[in-house]
């Protein structure tokens, strides 16, 4: 068989397999149908490489034996959710228990080699736990040469997680302020295992934002550069604050915003988890039906302009606006790590 | 989404597919196409997993926290196009853990009655 025949088989396979995608649901398409079809794309270069047409044949077969099935599985799944969706609500098997409805996603970027963002999300499966202490989202951004930040911003989400949910106290603000203080004491006891003296640029450190849902309260705590975020009717509002030396220089009226954006050092801070004690913002606020919560590193908050990050968020389901939140970032130079975390309160 | 409040033995059984994909990610972090890869290949060609039990079996694990996303980029193997890479987590660990622990109640069950004709012919099916 020549290579202009394969090639030609190929193509027109592809092509077949793309159109085959349309009969899945919608936003289970939306999510999945580019990486099935490139999964379909490699599988069908390896069996015409091991077996020629032959094994084309077979993974042709196995690939209709495939839709068959999984189209079936995916309708009754859309279905199910379609006939009953409050049931669907309280399922295990969805994200949205009470009322909030959220994603999260993390990315290395374009121009990064290692992805240093960590994100967790939370929702306690026990009711009563659910009840008592809500739903928790946490963001770090980690620093530190050598694989360290990833270390940091990994040990904070999980320091931050276990924390929070064992404190037996009722006052959550204080409970997520006491679980990011610890945080910091985790890792700079990390810094001191590896050397009683660390010279500066080997300490490793994260900024963390951390946010815990309750009924209709929310409770945001922060270190360093990460963001949260209430979107009401389209209009977005910072509940945290940056601790970046451009932040506080404009907040003391010493700077514009437009030299805010482009100062050279806006991406330095003042405050982040990694040493023994932590000065930690925490702020409060009250949800309603239809806010938007967003958790987010500078990777995207740097990039991607306010208006174009409320435009998404209120246009898509969170599962897509996380995506789409990264892309954007990602089309923009995603020059850093990206992680968003997006929740809707329904 | 990671929950760690909820019970293995909840999850129980699982599907041939899930279990598969857990047992694939098992030694690392990997993208669908390498899962079916490994899938096949462990399975020594038994097991045939098209795109669509993949990614379907894919979106339930993640929203039981059996996996997680951790981003996507190229895998230098293949090619220049961004690839989503999926790992463990703690949770689907020990879902796995719980679930192979269940297999081999079943097969001891089937030794103790002597099924296959005697305990030492289990190894030996194919």
């Amino acid at each position: 068989m020549s290579a202009s025949t394969t090639k030609h088989d190929m193509g027109f396979s592809y092509r077949l397999y793309c159109l085959l995608l349309r009969c899945y649901p919608a936003p289970f398409r939306r999510i999945y149908a580019q990486e099935m079809a490139r999964t379909f794309r490699d599988s069908y270069r390896a069996a015409i490489q091991q077996h020629g047409r032959s094994g084309v044949l077979r993974w042709w077969g196995v690939v209709f034996y495939d839709l068959v099935i999984s189209l079936f599985i995916e309708y009754r799944s859309a279905f199910k959710k379609l006939l009953n969706p409050i049931e669907e609500r309280q399922s295990k098997n969805y994200m949205s228990v009470t009322n909030i409805i959220f994603a999260q996603r993390t990315d290395i970027g374009l121009k990064r080699q290692l992805n240093e963002d960590s994100v967790i999300s939370i929702q306690p499966e026990d009711q009563q736990v659910m009840e008592r202490k809500g739903i928790l989202f946490v963001v770090a951004d980690g620093m530190g040469g050598h694989a360290r930040g990833e270390v940091a911003s990994q040990l904070a989400v999980n320091t931050i997680r276990d924390v929070y949910y064992q404190q037996e106290s009722d006052d959550l603000a204080a409970s997520l302020r006491l679980a990011v203080e610890q945080a910091s004491t985790r890792i700079y006891h990390e810094n001191m295992a590896l050397s009683p003296q660390p010279e500066p640029d080997k300490i490793m450190a994260t900024t963390c934002v951390a946010a815990v849902v309750q009924g209709d309260s929310l409770y945001v705590a922060n270190v360093g550069d990460s963001r949260a975020y209430i979107v009401r009717n389209g209009q977005p509002q910072q509940v945290s604050l940056d601790h970046s030396l451009v932040a506080q220089q404009l907040r003391e009226g010493l700077i514009t915003k437009e030299q805010a954006r482009d100062h050279p050092d806006r991406n330095k801070i003042y405050r982040c988890l990694g040493y023994e004690n932590v000065e930690v913002d925490t702020f409060s606020e009250k949800v309603q039906a239809g806010d938007l919560l967003l958790l987010c590193t500078d990777g995207l908050s740097e990039l991607v302009p306010e208006e174009e990050v409320v435009s998404i968020v209120q246009q898509y389901e969170p599962q897509e606006s996380v995506q789409h939140l990264i892309e954007r970032a990602n089309e923009m130079g995603g020059k850093d790590n990206i992680t968003a975390v997006v929740a809707r309160v329904a | 989404m990671k929950n760690e409040f909820r019970k293995a033995e909840d999850m129980l059984p699982l599907t041939p597919a899930v279990l598969h994909i857990l047992l694939a990610l098992a030694d690392g972090e990997r993208h669908g196409y390498s899962i079916m890869q490994e899938v096949t290949r462990r399975a020594g060609g038994q097991v045939k997993m098209g795109p669509g039990t993949l990614y379907g079996s894919i979106k339930r694990m993640l929203a039981d926290g059996l996996i997680e996303e951790t981003g996507e980029r190229p895998d230098p193997a293949l090619d220049d196009e961004r690839r989503r890479y999926y790992r463990l987590t703690s949770f689907g660990l020990r879902v796995m853990q719980g679930e192979v622990l269940r297999l081999q109640q079943i097969v001891r069950l089937a030794q103790s009655k002597q099924v296959m004709g005697g305990s030492e012919a289990i190894g030996g099916v194919s």
